[in-house]
Protein backbone atom coordinates (compact mmCIF):
# COMPACT_ATOMS: atom_id res chain seq x y z
CA UNK A 1 0.00 0.00 0.00
CA UNK A 2 1.20 3.38 -0.66
CA UNK A 3 2.16 5.79 2.16
CA UNK A 4 -0.47 8.38 1.11
CA UNK A 5 -2.74 8.93 -2.04
CA UNK A 6 -6.42 9.82 -2.54
CA UNK A 7 -9.18 8.23 -0.61
CA UNK A 8 -11.53 6.39 -2.93
CA UNK A 9 -13.76 5.08 0.01
CA UNK A 10 -16.41 7.19 0.38
CA UNK A 11 -18.50 8.53 3.31
CA UNK A 12 -22.39 7.89 2.37
CA UNK A 13 -25.31 9.67 3.80
CA UNK A 14 -28.73 8.99 3.51
CA UNK A 15 -31.66 11.11 5.07
CA UNK A 16 -35.57 10.73 5.05
CA UNK A 17 -37.81 13.35 5.86
CA UNK A 18 -41.64 13.49 6.08
CA UNK A 19 -44.22 16.53 5.53
CA UNK A 20 -47.75 17.24 6.03
CA UNK A 21 -48.84 18.98 2.76
CA UNK A 22 -49.35 16.19 -0.08
CA UNK A 23 -48.84 19.08 -2.50
CA UNK A 24 -45.37 19.50 -1.11
CA UNK A 25 -44.59 15.65 -0.51
CA UNK A 26 -45.61 14.82 -4.11
CA UNK A 27 -42.05 17.26 -5.62
CA UNK A 28 -41.03 17.74 -1.61
CA UNK A 29 -36.96 18.26 -2.14
CA UNK A 30 -36.94 18.28 -5.83
CA UNK A 31 -38.15 21.69 -4.92
CA UNK A 32 -35.16 23.07 -3.56
CA UNK A 33 -33.29 25.65 -6.06
CA UNK A 34 -30.07 24.52 -7.45
CA UNK A 35 -28.38 27.40 -5.70
CA UNK A 36 -29.64 25.94 -2.18
CA UNK A 37 -27.97 22.51 -3.26
CA UNK A 38 -24.47 24.24 -4.13
CA UNK A 39 -24.80 25.61 -0.40
CA UNK A 40 -25.02 22.05 1.05
CA UNK A 41 -22.38 20.77 -1.19
CA UNK A 42 -20.09 23.89 -0.65
CA UNK A 43 -20.25 23.28 3.25
CA UNK A 44 -19.19 19.63 2.20
CA UNK A 45 -16.60 20.90 -0.06
CA UNK A 46 -17.32 19.74 -3.43
CA UNK A 47 -19.29 20.97 -6.80
CA UNK A 48 -21.77 19.40 -9.24
CA UNK A 49 -19.89 17.58 -12.71
CA UNK A 50 -23.23 17.12 -14.40
CA UNK A 51 -26.69 16.76 -13.74
CA UNK A 52 -30.00 14.68 -15.18
CA UNK A 53 -33.33 14.66 -13.70
CA UNK A 54 -36.13 12.43 -14.62
CA UNK A 55 -40.37 12.14 -13.52
CA UNK A 56 -38.41 10.12 -10.06
CA UNK A 57 -35.53 11.89 -9.14
CA UNK A 58 -32.46 14.17 -9.68
CA UNK A 59 -29.04 12.20 -10.03
CA UNK A 60 -25.65 14.56 -9.86
CA UNK A 61 -21.81 13.85 -10.61
CA UNK A 62 -20.24 15.46 -8.30
CA UNK A 63 -16.51 16.32 -8.21
CA UNK A 64 -16.16 13.72 -5.04
CA UNK A 65 -18.70 11.03 -6.02
CA UNK A 66 -22.18 11.68 -6.14
CA UNK A 67 -25.49 13.31 -4.82
CA UNK A 68 -29.80 11.77 -5.43
CA UNK A 69 -32.29 13.82 -4.54
CA UNK A 70 -35.86 12.57 -4.11
CA UNK A 71 -39.14 14.21 -3.05
CA UNK A 72 -38.37 12.68 0.35
CA UNK A 73 -34.71 11.32 0.71
CA UNK A 74 -31.60 12.61 -0.14
CA UNK A 75 -28.46 10.59 -0.73
CA UNK A 76 -24.50 11.83 -0.48
CA UNK A 77 -21.98 9.65 -1.24
CA UNK A 78 -18.50 11.56 -1.31
CA UNK A 79 -14.95 10.42 -1.08
CA UNK A 80 -11.59 12.32 -0.95
CA UNK A 81 -11.43 14.21 2.33
CA UNK A 82 -14.66 15.80 1.87
CA UNK A 83 -16.89 17.00 5.51
CA UNK A 84 -19.53 14.71 4.54
CA UNK A 85 -21.75 15.82 7.79
CA UNK A 86 -21.55 19.05 7.68
CA UNK A 87 -24.29 18.75 4.43
CA UNK A 88 -27.01 17.87 7.19
CA UNK A 89 -27.70 20.94 8.84
CA UNK A 90 -27.93 23.16 5.76
CA UNK A 91 -30.15 20.33 4.05
CA UNK A 92 -32.19 20.03 7.43
CA UNK A 93 -32.62 23.81 7.07
CA UNK A 94 -33.42 23.85 3.70
CA UNK A 95 -35.81 21.09 3.94
CA UNK A 96 -37.64 22.76 7.24
CA UNK A 97 -38.26 25.77 4.52
CA UNK A 98 -40.14 23.33 2.44
CA UNK A 99 -42.02 22.22 5.64
CA UNK A 100 -40.23 18.78 5.66
CA UNK A 101 -39.06 17.51 8.71
CA UNK A 102 -36.10 14.80 9.06
CA UNK A 103 -37.42 11.03 10.23
CA UNK A 104 -34.58 8.63 9.61
CA UNK A 105 -30.86 9.25 9.16
CA UNK A 106 -28.50 6.41 8.07
CA UNK A 107 -24.76 7.21 7.59
CA UNK A 108 -22.27 4.39 6.38
CA UNK A 109 -18.90 4.06 5.73
CA UNK A 110 -15.45 1.32 4.70
CA UNK A 111 -12.38 1.34 6.57
CA UNK A 112 -10.56 4.11 4.96
CA UNK A 113 -7.45 2.93 3.22
CA UNK A 114 -5.64 6.76 5.03
CA UNK A 115 -7.75 7.23 7.84
CA UNK A 116 -5.03 9.82 9.04
CA UNK A 117 -5.71 12.53 6.13
CA UNK A 118 -9.25 12.50 6.97
CA UNK A 119 -10.73 16.38 8.70
CA UNK A 120 -12.83 16.85 11.13
CA UNK A 121 -15.24 14.93 12.06
CA UNK A 122 -14.07 11.95 9.72
CA UNK A 123 -10.70 11.46 11.78
CA UNK A 124 -12.69 8.35 13.81
CA UNK A 125 -16.16 6.32 13.85
CA UNK A 126 -16.32 7.94 17.39
CA UNK A 127 -16.26 11.41 16.14
CA UNK A 128 -18.46 10.84 13.57
CA UNK A 129 -20.72 9.32 15.62
CA UNK A 130 -20.44 12.03 18.52
CA UNK A 131 -20.98 14.73 15.47
CA UNK A 132 -24.07 12.89 14.11
CA UNK A 133 -25.68 12.73 17.77
CA UNK A 134 -25.13 16.31 18.53
CA UNK A 135 -26.76 17.62 14.90
CA UNK A 136 -30.01 15.48 14.28
CA UNK A 137 -32.88 16.41 15.84
CA UNK A 138 -34.42 15.06 19.24
CA UNK A 139 -37.13 13.49 17.58
CA UNK A 140 -34.83 11.26 15.91
CA UNK A 141 -34.50 8.97 19.15
CA UNK A 142 -33.65 5.96 18.13
CA UNK A 143 -29.88 5.64 17.61
CA UNK A 144 -27.41 3.15 16.91
CA UNK A 145 -24.22 2.83 16.05
CA UNK A 146 -22.39 -0.49 15.48
CA UNK A 147 -18.66 -1.60 13.73
CA UNK A 148 -19.34 -4.57 11.39
CA UNK A 149 -15.90 -6.37 11.46
CA UNK A 150 -14.47 -9.02 9.29
CA UNK A 151 -11.90 -11.09 9.00
CA UNK A 152 -9.49 -8.31 7.90
CA UNK A 153 -9.15 -4.90 9.72
CA UNK A 154 -8.80 -2.90 6.34
CA UNK A 155 -12.34 -4.13 5.63
CA UNK A 156 -15.02 -3.21 8.32
CA UNK A 157 -18.41 -2.00 7.72
CA UNK A 158 -19.23 1.59 9.94
CA UNK A 159 -22.98 2.14 10.32
CA UNK A 160 -25.10 4.45 12.86
CA UNK A 161 -28.85 5.27 11.82
CA UNK A 162 -31.73 6.71 13.47
CA UNK A 163 -34.98 7.14 13.15
CA UNK A 164 -38.41 8.91 14.66
CA UNK A 165 -41.07 6.58 16.66
CA UNK A 166 -43.16 6.73 13.16
CA UNK A 167 -40.31 5.27 10.76
CA UNK A 168 -38.28 3.05 13.19
CA UNK A 169 -39.59 -0.41 11.29
CA UNK A 170 -38.05 -0.30 7.77
CA UNK A 171 -40.83 -0.06 5.26
CA UNK A 172 -42.53 -3.60 4.58
CA UNK A 173 -45.44 -2.81 2.58
CA UNK A 174 -44.70 -5.65 -0.42
CA UNK A 175 -44.28 -2.99 -2.90
CA UNK A 176 -41.58 -1.10 -1.08
CA UNK A 177 -39.70 -3.39 -0.23
CA UNK A 178 -36.35 -2.01 -1.33
CA UNK A 179 -32.54 -3.06 -0.93
CA UNK A 180 -29.47 -0.75 -1.08
CA UNK A 181 -26.43 -2.86 -2.08
CA UNK A 182 -22.75 -1.13 -1.57
CA UNK A 183 -19.47 -2.56 -2.88
CA UNK A 184 -16.08 -1.47 -1.99
CA UNK A 185 -13.17 -3.16 -3.95
CA UNK A 186 -9.95 -2.69 -3.68
CA UNK A 187 -6.69 -3.80 -5.52
CA UNK A 188 -7.88 -3.95 -8.57
CA UNK A 189 -6.86 -5.52 -11.30
CA UNK A 190 -3.93 -3.29 -13.09
CA UNK A 191 -4.70 -4.24 -16.33
CA UNK A 192 -8.42 -3.38 -15.92
CA UNK A 193 -7.87 -0.41 -13.54
CA UNK A 194 -5.02 1.21 -16.62
CA UNK A 195 -8.71 2.04 -18.81
CA UNK A 196 -9.28 4.73 -16.39
CA UNK A 197 -6.40 6.87 -16.93
CA UNK A 198 -6.83 9.55 -19.36
CA UNK A 199 -4.23 9.36 -22.08
CA UNK A 200 -2.07 12.31 -22.71
CA UNK A 201 -3.12 15.04 -25.34
CA UNK A 202 -6.72 12.73 -26.25
CA UNK A 203 -8.29 15.62 -27.33
CA UNK A 204 -11.26 14.84 -25.64
CA UNK A 205 -13.03 16.67 -22.63
CA UNK A 206 -13.81 14.54 -19.30
CA UNK A 207 -17.59 14.09 -20.54
CA UNK A 208 -16.80 12.27 -23.86
CA UNK A 209 -13.96 10.40 -22.26
CA UNK A 210 -16.12 8.82 -19.58
CA UNK A 211 -18.20 7.97 -22.32
CA UNK A 212 -15.76 6.13 -23.91
CA UNK A 213 -14.23 4.55 -20.70
CA UNK A 214 -18.33 3.61 -19.69
CA UNK A 215 -18.06 1.67 -22.96
CA UNK A 216 -14.60 0.12 -23.31
CA UNK A 217 -14.76 -1.05 -19.94
CA UNK A 218 -18.44 -2.86 -19.59
CA UNK A 219 -19.80 -0.44 -17.43
CA UNK A 220 -22.39 0.60 -20.05
CA UNK A 221 -23.42 -3.08 -19.94
CA UNK A 222 -24.44 -3.73 -16.49
CA UNK A 223 -27.61 -1.87 -17.18
CA UNK A 224 -28.22 -1.31 -20.89
CA UNK A 225 -31.50 0.33 -19.66
CA UNK A 226 -30.31 3.51 -17.72
CA UNK A 227 -29.45 6.76 -18.35
CA UNK A 228 -25.66 7.57 -17.68
CA UNK A 229 -24.03 10.36 -16.44
CA UNK A 230 -20.19 9.68 -16.51
CA UNK A 231 -17.09 11.73 -15.98
CA UNK A 232 -13.30 10.54 -16.61
CA UNK A 233 -11.31 12.67 -14.29
CA UNK A 234 -7.81 14.10 -15.42
CA UNK A 235 -4.98 12.42 -15.00
CA UNK A 236 -7.42 9.37 -13.76
CA UNK A 237 -10.29 8.74 -12.22
CA UNK A 238 -14.15 8.23 -12.85
CA UNK A 239 -17.61 8.32 -11.99
CA UNK A 240 -21.07 7.88 -12.89
CA UNK A 241 -24.73 7.91 -11.87
CA UNK A 242 -27.07 5.08 -14.03
CA UNK A 243 -30.96 6.11 -13.82
CA UNK A 244 -33.02 3.99 -14.50
CA UNK A 245 -37.09 5.02 -13.59
CA UNK A 246 -36.92 5.53 -9.80
CA UNK A 247 -33.98 3.81 -9.34
CA UNK A 248 -29.95 4.69 -9.22
CA UNK A 249 -26.55 2.99 -9.36
CA UNK A 250 -23.84 5.05 -9.28
CA UNK A 251 -19.77 3.66 -9.59
CA UNK A 252 -16.70 5.60 -8.51
CA UNK A 253 -12.85 4.45 -9.29
CA UNK A 254 -9.61 5.49 -8.18
CA UNK A 255 -7.30 3.77 -10.25
CA UNK A 256 -4.09 4.89 -9.24
CA UNK A 257 -1.76 1.42 -8.32
CA UNK A 258 -1.02 1.41 -4.31
CA UNK A 259 -4.29 2.75 -3.32
CA UNK A 260 -6.61 1.84 -6.58
CA UNK A 261 -10.31 1.54 -5.50
CA UNK A 262 -13.84 1.07 -6.78
CA UNK A 263 -17.75 1.12 -5.53
CA UNK A 264 -20.87 0.10 -7.06
CA UNK A 265 -23.67 0.77 -5.60
CA UNK A 266 -27.38 0.27 -6.52
CA UNK A 267 -30.77 0.23 -5.43
CA UNK A 268 -33.27 -3.15 -6.07
CA UNK A 269 -36.56 -4.55 -5.13
CA UNK A 270 -36.38 -7.52 -3.03
CA UNK A 271 -39.06 -8.72 -5.98
CA UNK A 272 -36.23 -8.28 -9.09
CA UNK A 273 -35.38 -11.25 -11.02
CA UNK A 274 -32.59 -13.17 -9.33
CA UNK A 275 -30.69 -13.60 -11.98
CA UNK A 276 -30.71 -10.42 -12.93
CA UNK A 277 -29.57 -9.43 -9.52
CA UNK A 278 -26.64 -12.33 -9.94
CA UNK A 279 -25.99 -11.18 -14.03
CA UNK A 280 -25.17 -7.37 -12.69
CA UNK A 281 -23.32 -8.84 -9.76
CA UNK A 282 -20.88 -10.80 -12.18
CA UNK A 283 -20.44 -7.91 -14.28
CA UNK A 284 -19.92 -5.53 -11.67
CA UNK A 285 -16.83 -7.83 -10.80
CA UNK A 286 -15.73 -8.30 -14.52
CA UNK A 287 -15.18 -4.73 -14.80
CA UNK A 288 -12.69 -4.38 -11.74
CA UNK A 289 -11.61 -7.80 -10.66
CA UNK A 290 -10.45 -6.68 -7.52
CA UNK A 291 -8.34 -8.86 -5.06
CA UNK A 292 -10.64 -8.21 -2.49
CA UNK A 293 -13.71 -6.74 -1.43
CA UNK A 294 -17.04 -6.32 0.96
CA UNK A 295 -20.89 -6.32 0.17
CA UNK A 296 -23.40 -4.55 2.04
CA UNK A 297 -26.68 -4.78 1.45
CA UNK A 298 -29.27 -2.83 3.77
CA UNK A 299 -32.76 -4.30 3.33
CA UNK A 300 -35.97 -4.93 5.79
CA UNK A 301 -36.00 -8.23 4.82
CA UNK A 302 -33.49 -10.99 4.64
CA UNK A 303 -33.12 -12.30 1.41
CA UNK A 304 -31.27 -10.41 -0.89
CA UNK A 305 -27.54 -10.57 0.76
CA UNK A 306 -28.19 -14.82 -0.28
CA UNK A 307 -27.96 -14.49 -3.57
CA UNK A 308 -24.48 -12.38 -3.54
CA UNK A 309 -22.04 -15.38 -2.56
CA UNK A 310 -23.64 -17.49 -5.12
CA UNK A 311 -23.13 -15.37 -7.63
CA UNK A 312 -19.79 -14.18 -6.85
CA UNK A 313 -17.94 -17.22 -5.70
CA UNK A 314 -18.33 -19.45 -9.49
CA UNK A 315 -15.88 -16.56 -10.70
CA UNK A 316 -13.38 -17.04 -8.49
CA UNK A 317 -13.47 -15.39 -5.07
CA UNK A 318 -14.53 -16.64 -1.47
CA UNK A 319 -16.77 -14.99 0.37
CA UNK A 320 -14.43 -14.50 4.11
CA UNK A 321 -16.84 -13.49 6.50
CA UNK A 322 -20.33 -12.78 6.56
CA UNK A 323 -22.28 -10.99 9.59
CA UNK A 324 -25.81 -9.19 10.07
CA UNK A 325 -27.25 -6.57 12.35
CA UNK A 326 -30.40 -4.89 12.52
CA UNK A 327 -30.40 -1.18 12.72
CA UNK A 328 -33.48 1.36 13.31
CA UNK A 329 -35.16 2.11 9.91
CA UNK A 330 -32.70 0.43 7.91
CA UNK A 331 -33.73 -2.83 8.70
CA UNK A 332 -30.82 -5.63 7.98
CA UNK A 333 -27.68 -4.83 7.28
CA UNK A 334 -25.17 -7.75 5.90
CA UNK A 335 -21.91 -7.29 5.26
CA UNK A 336 -19.90 -9.76 3.33
CA UNK A 337 -16.39 -10.00 2.32
CA UNK A 338 -14.34 -11.42 -0.39
CA UNK A 339 -10.90 -12.37 -1.63
CA UNK A 340 -9.81 -14.13 -4.74
CA UNK A 341 -10.01 -18.12 -3.94
CA UNK A 342 -6.54 -20.50 -3.29
CA UNK A 343 -5.12 -16.76 -1.42
CA UNK A 344 -3.80 -17.84 1.65
CA UNK B 1 -38.50 37.61 -34.41
CA UNK B 2 -34.70 37.71 -34.39
CA UNK B 3 -33.26 36.41 -31.11
CA UNK B 4 -29.96 36.24 -31.63
CA UNK B 5 -27.70 35.74 -28.69
CA UNK B 6 -30.28 34.41 -26.59
CA UNK B 7 -31.80 30.89 -25.53
CA UNK B 8 -35.41 31.93 -27.33
CA UNK B 9 -38.55 29.93 -25.27
CA UNK B 10 -41.06 28.79 -27.11
CA UNK B 11 -44.44 28.47 -24.97
CA UNK B 12 -47.06 27.05 -28.08
CA UNK B 13 -46.61 24.59 -30.32
CA UNK B 14 -47.47 27.51 -33.19
CA UNK B 15 -43.77 28.96 -32.24
CA UNK B 16 -42.12 26.19 -31.82
CA UNK B 17 -43.21 25.01 -34.99
CA UNK B 18 -42.36 28.32 -36.59
CA UNK B 19 -38.97 28.08 -34.85
CA UNK B 20 -37.92 25.00 -36.33
CA UNK B 21 -39.32 26.02 -39.77
CA UNK B 22 -36.43 29.49 -39.65
CA UNK B 23 -34.11 26.88 -38.94
CA UNK B 24 -34.73 24.73 -41.93
CA UNK B 25 -34.88 28.14 -43.88
CA UNK B 26 -31.75 29.81 -42.95
CA UNK B 27 -29.79 26.64 -42.81
CA UNK B 28 -28.61 27.19 -39.27
CA UNK B 29 -27.89 24.85 -36.18
CA UNK B 30 -30.74 24.50 -33.89
CA UNK B 31 -30.37 23.88 -29.92
CA UNK B 32 -33.57 22.62 -27.89
CA UNK B 33 -33.33 22.56 -24.33
CA UNK B 34 -36.34 20.61 -23.49
CA UNK B 35 -36.11 21.65 -19.70
CA UNK B 36 -38.16 21.98 -16.81
CA UNK B 37 -39.44 24.85 -14.73
CA UNK B 38 -38.68 23.39 -11.61
CA UNK B 39 -35.50 21.05 -12.14
CA UNK B 40 -32.52 21.50 -10.63
CA UNK B 41 -30.21 20.44 -13.18
CA UNK B 42 -31.83 22.36 -15.61
CA UNK B 43 -31.21 25.42 -13.05
CA UNK B 44 -27.25 24.04 -13.58
CA UNK B 45 -27.09 24.45 -17.07
CA UNK B 46 -29.07 27.50 -17.61
CA UNK B 47 -26.26 30.03 -17.45
CA UNK B 48 -23.85 27.92 -19.27
CA UNK B 49 -26.32 27.56 -22.39
CA UNK B 50 -27.52 31.59 -22.19
CA UNK B 51 -23.72 32.03 -22.24
CA UNK B 52 -23.28 29.80 -25.00
CA UNK B 53 -26.17 31.77 -27.10
CA UNK B 54 -24.70 35.16 -26.31
CA UNK B 55 -21.16 33.84 -28.01
CA UNK B 56 -22.92 31.81 -30.84
CA UNK B 57 -25.56 34.10 -33.09
CA UNK B 58 -25.49 32.31 -35.80
CA UNK B 59 -26.75 29.75 -33.70
CA UNK B 60 -30.46 29.03 -33.22
CA UNK B 61 -31.09 28.26 -29.37
CA UNK B 62 -34.53 27.04 -27.96
CA UNK B 63 -36.32 26.32 -24.90
CA UNK B 64 -38.83 23.95 -24.83
CA UNK B 65 -40.74 23.28 -20.82
CA UNK B 66 -41.81 20.01 -20.71
CA UNK B 67 -45.20 20.51 -18.87
CA UNK B 68 -46.17 23.47 -21.11
CA UNK B 69 -45.56 21.74 -24.58
CA UNK B 70 -46.33 18.44 -23.11
CA UNK B 71 -47.18 17.06 -26.74
CA UNK B 72 -43.86 18.24 -28.12
CA UNK B 73 -41.90 16.79 -25.22
CA UNK B 74 -43.87 13.27 -26.15
CA UNK B 75 -43.66 13.60 -29.71
CA UNK B 76 -39.69 14.02 -29.01
CA UNK B 77 -39.36 11.15 -26.51
CA UNK B 78 -38.41 13.37 -23.52
CA UNK B 79 -38.07 11.46 -20.63
CA UNK B 80 -34.80 12.55 -18.93
CA UNK B 81 -34.29 16.61 -18.30
CA UNK B 82 -32.41 18.44 -19.54
CA UNK B 83 -32.53 17.20 -22.49
CA UNK B 84 -30.72 18.82 -25.62
CA UNK B 85 -31.51 17.75 -29.76
CA UNK B 86 -28.99 19.35 -32.26
CA UNK B 87 -30.34 19.91 -35.55
CA UNK B 88 -29.97 21.20 -38.22
CA UNK B 89 -32.24 20.96 -41.74
CA UNK B 90 -34.89 18.90 -40.16
CA UNK B 91 -32.45 16.27 -39.28
CA UNK B 92 -31.08 15.72 -35.32
CA UNK B 93 -27.25 15.59 -35.12
CA UNK B 94 -27.06 14.51 -31.85
CA UNK B 95 -28.92 14.18 -28.36
CA UNK B 96 -27.63 14.77 -25.22
CA UNK B 97 -28.91 13.61 -22.12
CA UNK B 98 -28.00 15.30 -19.06
CA UNK B 99 -26.78 18.46 -18.08
CA UNK B 100 -22.94 17.68 -19.21
CA UNK B 101 -21.66 20.97 -19.74
CA UNK B 102 -18.26 19.86 -22.12
CA UNK B 103 -20.46 17.05 -23.70
CA UNK B 104 -22.77 20.11 -24.99
CA UNK B 105 -20.64 22.57 -25.79
CA UNK B 106 -18.35 20.04 -27.72
CA UNK B 107 -21.22 18.94 -29.70
CA UNK B 108 -22.54 22.87 -30.24
CA UNK B 109 -19.19 23.71 -31.70
CA UNK B 110 -18.97 21.10 -34.11
CA UNK B 111 -22.32 21.36 -35.44
CA UNK B 112 -22.47 24.86 -35.77
CA UNK B 113 -19.42 24.92 -38.34
CA UNK B 114 -19.95 21.98 -40.43
CA UNK B 115 -21.95 22.14 -43.57
CA UNK B 116 -25.04 20.94 -44.30
CA UNK B 117 -26.25 17.61 -42.19
CA UNK B 118 -25.53 14.55 -43.65
CA UNK B 119 -28.68 12.79 -44.17
CA UNK B 120 -27.79 9.52 -41.32
CA UNK B 121 -30.82 6.92 -40.60
CA UNK B 122 -32.87 7.20 -37.79
CA UNK B 123 -32.61 10.59 -37.48
CA UNK B 124 -35.44 12.19 -39.47
CA UNK B 125 -36.58 14.61 -37.14
CA UNK B 126 -40.45 15.34 -37.02
CA UNK B 127 -41.32 17.66 -39.78
CA UNK B 128 -42.25 21.34 -38.83
CA UNK B 129 -45.52 21.02 -41.04
CA UNK B 130 -47.09 18.04 -39.44
CA UNK B 131 -47.30 17.13 -36.13
CA UNK B 132 -46.43 13.57 -36.46
CA UNK B 133 -42.76 11.94 -36.52
CA UNK B 134 -41.75 11.53 -40.51
CA UNK B 135 -40.66 7.92 -40.94
CA UNK B 136 -37.13 7.26 -41.12
CA UNK B 137 -35.89 7.13 -44.71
Amino acid sequence: MAVSGFEGFEKRLELHFFGDDPVVIDMGLRLLDFESIQEVLDAVQCTVVSAVGNQYFDAYVLSESSLFVYPTKVIIKTCGTTQLLKSIRPLMNYAQDLGLNLCACRYTRGSFIFPKAQPFPHTSFKEEVIYLEENLPINLCYRKASVMPSKMPSHSWHVFTASDQTHLVAQTMPAEITFTMEICMTELDRVLARKFFRRANDGKNGDTAGKEMTELTGIGDINPSAIICDFAFDPCGYSMNGIDGDRYSTIHVTPEDGYSYASFECVGSIYDDHDDIAKMLKKVVQVFKPATFSVSTTCSSHEVWTHVARAIEPLGWKCRSCVMDEFPAAGSVVFQTFTVARRK
Amino acid sequence: MAEEGQVVGCHTVESWKEQLQKGIDTKKLIVVDFMASWCPPCRFIAPILADLAKKMPHVIFLKVDVDELKSVAEEWDVEAMPTFVLMKEGKILDRILGAKKDELQLAITKHATTEPAAPTAETAAPSAETAAKTANA
